[in-house]
Protein backbone atom coordinates (compact mmCIF):
# COMPACT_ATOMS: atom_id res chain seq x y z
CA UNK A 1 0.00 0.00 0.00
CA UNK A 2 1.56 3.26 -1.05
CA UNK A 3 -1.10 5.58 0.23
CA UNK A 4 -0.50 6.80 3.76
CA UNK A 5 -3.20 5.60 6.08
CA UNK A 6 -2.13 8.00 8.78
CA UNK A 7 -0.26 11.21 8.40
CA UNK A 8 1.27 11.03 11.84
CA UNK A 9 2.10 8.43 14.45
CA UNK A 10 0.55 9.91 17.56
CA UNK A 11 -1.55 6.79 18.11
CA UNK A 12 0.03 4.47 20.61
CA UNK A 13 -0.57 1.30 18.58
CA UNK A 14 0.98 2.88 15.51
CA UNK A 15 3.93 4.06 17.53
CA UNK A 16 4.35 0.61 19.07
CA UNK A 17 4.32 -1.10 15.71
CA UNK A 18 7.01 1.26 14.44
CA UNK A 19 8.98 0.56 17.56
CA UNK A 20 8.71 -3.18 17.11
CA UNK A 21 9.68 -2.89 13.48
CA UNK A 22 12.82 -0.79 13.86
CA UNK A 23 14.05 -0.71 17.42
CA UNK A 24 16.17 -3.87 17.22
CA UNK A 25 17.76 -2.85 13.94
CA UNK A 26 18.44 0.58 15.36
CA UNK A 27 19.98 -0.97 18.44
CA UNK A 28 22.19 -3.27 16.37
CA UNK A 29 23.18 -0.42 14.09
CA UNK A 30 24.25 1.68 17.08
CA UNK A 31 25.98 -1.26 18.70
CA UNK A 32 28.08 -2.15 15.69
CA UNK A 33 28.85 1.45 14.94
CA UNK A 34 29.68 2.75 18.41
CA UNK A 35 30.18 -0.37 20.52
CA UNK A 36 28.41 -0.92 23.81
CA UNK A 37 30.16 1.72 25.89
CA UNK A 38 27.59 4.42 25.22
CA UNK A 39 24.50 2.39 26.02
CA UNK A 40 22.88 1.83 22.63
CA UNK A 41 19.69 0.70 24.41
CA UNK A 42 19.33 4.02 26.17
CA UNK A 43 19.86 5.88 22.92
CA UNK A 44 17.18 3.82 21.21
CA UNK A 45 14.80 4.73 24.02
CA UNK A 46 15.71 8.39 23.88
CA UNK A 47 15.31 8.49 20.13
CA UNK A 48 11.84 6.92 20.30
CA UNK A 49 10.77 9.24 23.11
CA UNK A 50 11.82 12.12 20.86
CA UNK A 51 9.85 10.56 18.03
CA UNK A 52 6.81 10.51 20.30
CA UNK A 53 7.28 14.14 21.27
CA UNK A 54 7.45 15.06 17.61
CA UNK A 55 4.84 12.56 16.51
CA UNK A 56 2.60 15.23 14.98
CA UNK A 57 5.39 16.37 12.69
CA UNK A 58 6.78 13.01 11.56
CA UNK A 59 5.00 11.02 8.88
CA UNK A 60 5.08 7.20 9.31
CA UNK A 61 7.34 6.74 6.31
CA UNK A 62 9.83 9.17 7.81
CA UNK A 63 9.79 7.64 11.28
CA UNK A 64 12.61 5.20 10.58
CA UNK A 65 15.04 7.82 9.34
CA UNK A 66 13.97 10.09 12.19
CA UNK A 67 14.94 7.63 14.89
CA UNK A 68 18.11 6.52 13.11
CA UNK A 69 19.29 10.09 12.66
CA UNK A 70 18.27 11.10 16.16
CA UNK A 71 19.94 8.15 17.85
CA UNK A 72 23.05 8.59 15.73
CA UNK A 73 23.25 12.25 16.73
CA UNK A 74 22.70 11.39 20.38
CA UNK A 75 25.68 9.05 20.10
CA UNK A 76 27.82 11.57 18.28
CA UNK A 77 27.08 14.14 20.98
CA UNK A 78 28.65 11.84 23.51
CA UNK A 79 31.30 10.00 21.66
CA UNK A 80 34.79 11.27 22.22
CA UNK A 81 35.93 9.70 19.09
CA UNK A 82 37.73 6.64 20.23
CA UNK A 83 38.36 3.43 18.48
CA UNK A 84 35.40 1.09 18.88
CA UNK A 85 36.29 -2.29 20.28
CA UNK A 86 33.42 -4.72 20.14
CA UNK A 87 33.32 -7.02 23.07
CA UNK A 88 33.83 -10.66 22.49
CA UNK A 89 31.17 -12.87 24.01
CA UNK A 90 32.55 -15.93 25.70
CA UNK A 91 29.92 -18.22 24.28
CA UNK A 92 31.49 -21.40 22.98
CA UNK A 93 30.44 -22.51 19.53
CA UNK A 94 28.60 -25.74 20.02
CA UNK A 95 29.96 -27.54 17.02
CA UNK A 96 33.39 -27.92 18.53
CA UNK A 97 33.64 -30.75 21.00
CA UNK A 98 37.32 -31.45 20.65
CA UNK A 99 38.43 -28.62 22.90
CA UNK A 100 42.00 -29.36 23.67
CA UNK A 101 44.05 -26.53 25.21
CA UNK A 102 46.03 -25.89 22.07
CA UNK A 103 42.90 -25.48 20.03
CA UNK A 104 41.44 -23.13 22.62
CA UNK A 105 44.57 -21.05 22.56
CA UNK A 106 44.51 -20.80 18.81
CA UNK A 107 40.88 -19.80 18.93
CA UNK A 108 41.65 -17.13 21.49
CA UNK A 109 44.42 -15.79 19.34
CA UNK A 110 42.23 -15.77 16.26
CA UNK A 111 39.48 -13.94 18.06
CA UNK A 112 41.88 -11.31 19.35
CA UNK A 113 43.06 -10.70 15.82
CA UNK A 114 39.50 -10.54 14.63
CA UNK A 115 38.59 -8.08 17.33
CA UNK A 116 41.44 -5.76 16.36
CA UNK A 117 40.64 -6.12 12.68
CA UNK A 118 36.99 -5.23 13.32
CA UNK A 119 38.09 -2.12 15.17
CA UNK A 120 40.12 -1.10 12.18
CA UNK A 121 37.16 -1.21 9.81
CA UNK A 122 35.45 2.06 8.98
CA UNK A 123 32.16 2.60 10.78
CA UNK A 124 30.00 2.11 7.65
CA UNK A 125 31.92 -1.06 6.78
CA UNK A 126 31.60 -2.52 10.24
CA UNK A 127 27.90 -1.74 10.51
CA UNK A 128 26.98 -3.21 7.15
CA UNK A 129 29.24 -6.23 7.52
CA UNK A 130 28.08 -7.26 10.98
CA UNK A 131 24.43 -6.59 10.22
CA UNK A 132 24.90 -9.04 7.38
CA UNK A 133 27.13 -11.64 8.96
CA UNK A 134 25.86 -11.65 12.53
CA UNK A 135 22.29 -10.43 12.24
CA UNK A 136 21.76 -12.34 8.99
CA UNK A 137 20.35 -9.37 7.12
CA UNK A 138 20.36 -9.43 3.34
CA UNK A 139 21.92 -6.62 1.32
CA UNK A 140 18.56 -5.19 0.39
CA UNK A 141 17.36 -4.97 3.98
CA UNK A 142 20.51 -3.22 5.06
CA UNK A 143 20.24 -0.83 2.14
CA UNK A 144 16.72 0.10 3.24
CA UNK A 145 17.75 0.63 6.83
CA UNK A 146 20.67 2.83 5.95
CA UNK A 147 18.96 4.60 3.07
CA UNK A 148 21.69 3.67 0.61
CA UNK A 149 21.77 1.55 -2.56
CA UNK A 150 22.17 -2.23 -2.53
CA UNK A 151 25.29 -1.80 -4.58
CA UNK A 152 26.81 0.41 -1.88
CA UNK A 153 25.99 -2.17 0.77
CA UNK A 154 27.59 -4.86 -1.34
CA UNK A 155 30.68 -2.75 -1.70
CA UNK A 156 30.91 -2.04 2.02
CA UNK A 157 30.46 -5.67 3.00
CA UNK A 158 32.86 -7.09 0.43
CA UNK A 159 35.38 -4.40 1.30
CA UNK A 160 35.05 -5.25 4.96
CA UNK A 161 35.51 -8.95 4.33
CA UNK A 162 38.58 -8.29 2.23
CA UNK A 163 40.12 -6.02 4.81
CA UNK A 164 39.44 -8.40 7.68
CA UNK A 165 41.02 -11.36 5.94
CA UNK A 166 44.09 -9.40 5.00
CA UNK A 167 44.56 -8.09 8.51
CA UNK A 168 44.05 -11.47 10.13
CA UNK A 169 46.70 -12.94 7.85
CA UNK A 170 49.14 -10.15 8.59
CA UNK A 171 48.70 -9.91 12.33
CA UNK B 1 31.37 -21.27 -13.55
CA UNK B 2 31.00 -18.02 -11.65
CA UNK B 3 34.03 -16.15 -10.62
CA UNK B 4 35.19 -16.13 -7.04
CA UNK B 5 33.99 -12.65 -6.04
CA UNK B 6 30.47 -13.31 -7.32
CA UNK B 7 30.30 -16.56 -5.38
CA UNK B 8 31.49 -14.91 -2.20
CA UNK B 9 28.98 -12.10 -2.60
CA UNK B 10 26.18 -14.57 -3.15
CA UNK B 11 27.33 -16.46 -0.09
CA UNK B 12 27.33 -13.25 1.91
CA UNK B 13 23.80 -12.50 0.78
CA UNK B 14 22.62 -16.06 1.48
CA UNK B 15 21.82 -16.34 -2.20
CA UNK B 16 23.68 -19.48 -3.24
CA UNK B 17 21.74 -22.25 -4.95
CA UNK B 18 22.85 -25.87 -4.55
CA UNK B 19 25.07 -25.85 -7.56
CA UNK B 20 26.70 -22.59 -6.55
CA UNK B 21 27.16 -23.84 -3.01
CA UNK B 22 29.11 -26.79 -4.31
CA UNK B 23 31.27 -24.48 -6.33
CA UNK B 24 31.73 -22.20 -3.30
CA UNK B 25 32.87 -25.14 -1.19
CA UNK B 26 35.60 -25.91 -3.67
CA UNK B 27 37.11 -22.43 -3.32
CA UNK B 28 40.54 -22.52 -1.78
CA UNK B 29 39.56 -19.99 0.90
CA UNK B 30 36.33 -21.76 1.85
CA UNK B 31 37.73 -22.95 5.18
CA UNK B 32 39.06 -19.51 5.98
CA UNK B 33 35.72 -17.89 5.28
CA UNK B 34 33.81 -20.45 7.30
CA UNK B 35 36.14 -19.99 10.24
CA UNK B 36 35.86 -16.23 10.05
CA UNK B 37 32.13 -16.49 9.82
CA UNK B 38 31.89 -18.77 12.84
CA UNK B 39 34.11 -16.62 14.95
CA UNK B 40 32.28 -13.45 13.98
CA UNK B 41 29.18 -14.79 15.72
CA UNK B 42 30.81 -14.19 19.07
CA UNK B 43 30.82 -10.45 18.40
CA UNK B 44 27.07 -10.37 18.22
CA UNK B 45 25.35 -7.33 19.64
CA UNK B 46 23.84 -7.54 23.13
CA UNK B 47 20.48 -9.23 23.29
CA UNK B 48 17.67 -6.87 22.55
CA UNK B 49 14.15 -7.53 23.70
CA UNK B 50 11.86 -5.25 21.72
CA UNK B 51 8.78 -5.76 23.84
CA UNK B 52 10.43 -5.02 27.17
CA UNK B 53 12.21 -2.01 25.64
CA UNK B 54 8.92 -0.79 24.24
CA UNK B 55 7.37 -0.99 27.69
CA UNK B 56 10.15 1.18 29.06
CA UNK B 57 9.70 3.73 26.30
CA UNK B 58 5.94 3.86 26.75
CA UNK B 59 6.24 4.30 30.48
CA UNK B 60 8.81 7.05 30.07
CA UNK B 61 6.56 8.71 27.49
CA UNK B 62 3.76 8.68 30.00
CA UNK B 63 5.87 10.34 32.64
CA UNK B 64 7.20 12.72 30.00
CA UNK B 65 3.65 13.71 29.18
CA UNK B 66 3.52 15.76 32.34
CA UNK B 67 6.78 17.28 31.22
CA UNK B 68 5.22 18.18 27.91
CA UNK B 69 2.48 20.06 29.71
CA UNK B 70 5.28 21.66 31.69
CA UNK B 71 6.73 22.76 28.32
CA UNK B 72 3.99 25.21 27.75
CA UNK B 73 4.39 26.47 31.28
CA UNK B 74 7.82 27.60 30.11
CA UNK B 75 6.58 30.92 28.66
CA UNK B 76 4.82 31.55 31.95
CA UNK B 77 8.06 30.87 33.73
CA UNK B 78 9.69 33.52 31.56
CA UNK B 79 7.02 36.03 32.40
CA UNK B 80 7.34 35.11 36.04
CA UNK B 81 11.08 35.63 35.87
CA UNK B 82 10.64 39.08 34.36
CA UNK B 83 8.07 39.94 37.01
CA UNK B 84 10.44 38.75 39.69
CA UNK B 85 13.17 41.02 38.33
CA UNK B 86 10.78 44.00 38.19
CA UNK B 87 9.61 43.28 41.72
CA UNK B 88 13.12 43.04 43.04
CA UNK B 89 14.07 46.29 41.34
CA UNK B 90 11.00 47.90 42.90
CA UNK B 91 11.80 46.33 46.24
CA UNK B 92 15.40 47.48 46.03
CA UNK B 93 14.41 51.01 45.09
CA UNK B 94 12.04 51.23 48.05
CA UNK B 95 14.72 49.80 50.29
CA UNK B 96 16.91 52.74 49.48
CA UNK B 97 16.65 55.54 51.97
CA UNK B 98 14.74 58.68 51.11
CA UNK B 99 16.74 61.85 51.71
CA UNK B 100 15.60 65.46 51.98
CA UNK B 101 18.12 68.28 52.06
CA UNK B 102 17.43 71.96 52.57
CA UNK B 103 19.94 74.62 51.63
CA UNK B 104 20.71 77.95 53.22
CA UNK B 105 17.62 80.13 53.63
CA UNK B 106 15.33 77.26 52.62
CA UNK B 107 12.64 75.48 54.60
CA UNK B 108 10.48 72.58 53.67
CA UNK B 109 7.68 70.44 55.03
CA UNK B 110 7.97 66.71 54.54
CA UNK B 111 5.11 64.26 54.77
CA UNK B 112 6.30 60.97 56.25
CA UNK B 113 4.77 57.63 55.12
CA UNK B 114 2.23 57.78 57.94
CA UNK B 115 0.38 60.96 58.85
CA UNK B 116 3.45 62.38 60.56
CA UNK B 117 5.05 65.49 59.14
CA UNK B 118 8.39 67.15 59.52
CA UNK B 119 9.23 70.81 58.98
CA UNK B 120 12.85 71.06 58.02
CA UNK B 121 14.73 74.28 58.81
CA UNK B 122 17.49 75.74 56.64
CA UNK B 123 20.68 73.78 55.88
CA UNK B 124 19.40 70.49 57.26
CA UNK B 125 19.21 66.91 56.11
CA UNK B 126 16.55 64.32 56.89
CA UNK B 127 16.88 60.66 55.92
CA UNK B 128 14.35 57.90 56.38
CA UNK B 129 13.40 54.55 54.92
CA UNK B 130 9.95 54.20 53.40
CA UNK B 131 10.10 50.43 53.32
CA UNK B 132 10.85 49.87 56.98
CA UNK B 133 8.48 52.59 58.10
CA UNK B 134 5.83 50.21 59.40
CA UNK B 135 8.36 48.28 61.43
CA UNK B 136 10.47 51.09 62.79
CA UNK B 137 9.91 54.79 62.42
CA UNK B 138 13.51 55.97 62.36
CA UNK B 139 14.67 59.20 60.82
CA UNK B 140 18.19 60.51 60.77
CA UNK B 141 18.53 64.24 61.22
CA UNK B 142 21.32 66.68 60.69
CA UNK B 143 20.25 70.23 61.43
CA UNK B 144 16.93 71.39 62.79
CA UNK B 145 13.44 70.10 62.32
CA UNK B 146 10.04 70.25 63.93
CA UNK B 147 8.17 66.99 64.14
CA UNK B 148 4.47 66.33 64.30
CA UNK B 149 4.28 62.64 64.97
CA UNK B 150 1.05 60.73 64.56
CA UNK B 151 0.21 57.97 67.01
CA UNK B 152 1.85 54.66 66.35
CA UNK B 153 5.00 52.77 67.17
CA UNK B 154 8.02 54.49 68.69
CA UNK B 155 9.46 57.22 66.57
CA UNK B 156 13.19 57.78 66.71
CA UNK B 157 15.11 60.81 65.55
CA UNK B 158 18.73 59.83 65.31
CA UNK B 159 21.29 62.62 65.37
CA UNK B 160 25.04 62.74 65.90
CA UNK B 161 24.55 64.16 69.37
CA UNK B 162 21.86 61.77 70.58
CA UNK B 163 18.68 59.98 69.83
CA UNK B 164 15.25 61.42 70.44
CA UNK B 165 12.53 58.90 71.09
CA UNK B 166 9.00 60.01 70.68
CA UNK B 167 6.10 58.80 72.70
CA UNK B 168 3.81 61.68 71.99
CA UNK B 169 3.42 64.11 69.22
CA UNK B 170 5.11 67.46 68.73
CA UNK B 171 8.69 68.39 69.30
CA UNK B 172 11.60 70.31 67.83
CA UNK B 173 15.10 68.97 67.40
CA UNK B 174 18.04 71.25 66.73
CA UNK B 175 21.42 69.72 66.26
CA UNK B 176 24.16 72.07 65.08
CA UNK B 177 27.89 72.28 65.75
CA UNK B 178 28.29 71.67 69.49
CA UNK B 179 24.63 72.50 69.94
CA UNK B 180 21.86 70.05 70.62
CA UNK B 181 18.42 71.18 71.65
CA UNK B 182 15.14 69.32 71.92
CA UNK B 183 11.93 71.06 72.88
CA UNK B 184 8.78 69.10 73.50
CA UNK B 185 5.54 70.87 72.62
CA UNK B 186 3.01 68.12 73.10
CA UNK B 187 3.02 64.56 74.42
CA UNK B 188 6.16 62.92 75.70
CA UNK B 189 9.66 62.86 74.23
CA UNK B 190 12.68 60.90 75.38
CA UNK B 191 16.17 62.18 74.63
CA UNK B 192 19.07 59.79 74.84
CA UNK B 193 22.36 61.58 75.16
CA UNK B 194 25.51 59.71 76.19
CA UNK B 195 23.38 56.63 76.95
CA UNK B 196 21.27 58.59 79.39
CA UNK B 197 17.61 59.11 78.61
CA UNK B 198 15.77 62.24 79.69
CA UNK B 199 12.01 62.41 79.32
CA UNK B 200 10.53 65.72 78.27
CA UNK B 201 6.99 66.81 78.99
CA UNK B 202 5.25 69.58 77.05
CA UNK B 203 7.16 72.80 77.52
CA UNK B 204 10.32 71.01 78.67
CA UNK B 205 13.49 71.43 76.73
CA UNK B 206 16.81 69.73 76.62
CA UNK B 207 19.83 71.79 75.62
CA UNK B 208 23.46 70.88 75.36
CA UNK B 209 26.05 73.43 74.28
CA UNK B 210 29.67 72.37 73.99
CA UNK B 211 28.84 69.18 75.82
CA UNK B 212 27.32 70.96 78.84
CA UNK B 213 23.72 70.51 79.82
CA UNK B 214 22.02 73.85 80.17
CA UNK B 215 18.85 74.31 82.15
CA UNK B 216 16.13 76.32 80.47
CA UNK B 217 12.87 77.71 81.69
CA UNK B 218 9.58 76.34 80.47
CA UNK B 219 8.68 76.93 76.89
CA UNK B 220 5.18 78.34 76.58
CA UNK B 221 4.78 78.46 72.84
CA UNK B 222 3.00 75.70 71.02
CA UNK B 223 5.35 75.55 68.04
CA UNK B 224 8.96 76.57 67.52
CA UNK B 225 9.40 80.18 66.48
CA UNK B 226 11.25 79.35 63.28
CA UNK B 227 8.05 77.94 61.83
CA UNK B 228 6.82 81.55 61.93
CA UNK B 229 9.99 82.79 60.27
CA UNK B 230 11.57 83.97 63.44
CA UNK B 231 14.51 82.68 65.42
CA UNK B 232 14.18 83.06 69.16
CA UNK B 233 16.91 82.74 71.72
CA UNK B 234 16.90 82.69 75.48
CA UNK B 235 20.34 82.99 77.06
CA UNK B 236 22.08 81.39 74.14
CA UNK B 237 25.77 81.99 73.37
CA UNK B 238 26.10 84.68 70.74
CA UNK B 239 28.05 82.39 68.36
CA UNK B 240 25.05 80.07 68.09
CA UNK B 241 22.89 83.05 67.27
CA UNK B 242 25.35 84.18 64.61
CA UNK B 243 25.55 80.75 62.95
CA UNK B 244 21.75 80.50 62.87
CA UNK B 245 21.70 83.94 61.24
CA UNK B 246 24.24 82.74 58.66
CA UNK B 247 22.06 79.75 57.87
CA UNK B 248 18.91 81.78 57.49
CA UNK B 249 20.34 84.53 55.28
CA UNK B 250 23.28 82.80 53.61
CA UNK B 251 25.79 85.36 54.81
CA UNK B 252 29.13 85.24 56.64
CA UNK B 253 29.93 87.10 59.84
CA UNK B 254 33.22 88.54 60.92
CA UNK B 255 33.29 89.35 64.63
CA UNK B 256 35.75 92.10 65.60
CA UNK B 257 36.62 92.11 69.29
CA UNK B 258 33.39 90.57 70.39
CA UNK B 259 33.01 87.84 73.01
CA UNK B 260 31.09 85.19 71.10
CA UNK B 261 30.27 83.26 74.25
CA UNK B 262 28.22 86.06 75.84
CA UNK B 263 24.61 85.12 76.19
CA UNK B 264 21.93 86.55 73.97
CA UNK B 265 18.25 86.75 74.58
CA UNK B 266 16.01 87.95 71.80
CA UNK B 267 14.93 87.04 68.31
CA UNK B 268 15.42 87.91 64.67
CA UNK B 269 13.08 87.67 61.72
CA UNK B 270 13.83 85.65 58.61
CA UNK B 271 12.18 88.12 56.25
CA UNK B 272 14.20 91.32 56.47
CA UNK B 273 17.95 91.22 56.92
CA UNK B 274 18.29 94.81 58.09
CA UNK B 275 15.69 94.53 60.81
CA UNK B 276 17.14 91.16 61.73
CA UNK B 277 20.65 92.63 62.00
CA UNK B 278 19.38 95.40 64.20
CA UNK B 279 17.59 92.84 66.36
CA UNK B 280 20.78 91.05 67.17
CA UNK B 281 23.15 94.02 67.36
CA UNK B 282 21.23 96.67 69.32
CA UNK B 283 20.74 94.66 72.52
CA UNK B 284 24.50 94.02 72.70
CA UNK B 285 25.48 97.54 71.65
CA UNK B 286 27.15 96.43 68.45
CA UNK B 287 27.41 98.09 65.05
CA UNK B 288 27.35 96.28 61.75
CA UNK B 289 28.54 96.98 58.25
CA UNK B 290 27.68 94.93 55.15
CA UNK B 291 30.14 94.10 52.41
CA UNK B 292 28.68 91.80 49.76
CA UNK B 293 27.95 88.63 51.68
CA UNK B 294 30.09 89.43 54.65
CA UNK B 295 28.83 91.25 57.67
CA UNK B 296 31.30 92.80 60.07
CA UNK B 297 30.23 93.27 63.67
CA UNK B 298 32.05 95.73 65.95
CA UNK B 299 31.60 97.21 69.37
CA UNK B 300 30.01 100.61 69.37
Amino acid sequence: MTKQLHDNICKEHLFSSIFNKYSKDLHDFLYYKFGDRLNPKDKVQEAFVKLWQNCAKVRPDKAKSFVFTTANNLMLNEVAHQKVVLKHQQTKPKMYTNENPEFLMQEQEYNDKLQRALSNLTEPQRVAFLMNRVEGKRFKEIAELLDISTKAVEKRIYGALDKLRKEIKEL
Amino acid sequence: MMDREKLILKWLNNDLNDQELQAFKTLEDYDDLERLNNNLQSFKADDYDSSSELEKVLSSIKTKKTQITRHWIKPFMRVAAILAICLSVYYYSTMVDTTYITDVAQKTIIQLPDASSVSLNAKSTLVFNKKDWKKERDVTLEGEAFFKVSKGSTFNVITESGTVTVYGTEFNVKQRDNYFEVICYEGLVGVTHNDHETKLKPGDSFLIIDGKLIAKEKENRSTPSWLNNESQFKSIPFKAVVSEFERQYGVNFTLMGIDSTQLFTGSFSHDNIDIALQSITLPLHLTYSKENNTIILKRE
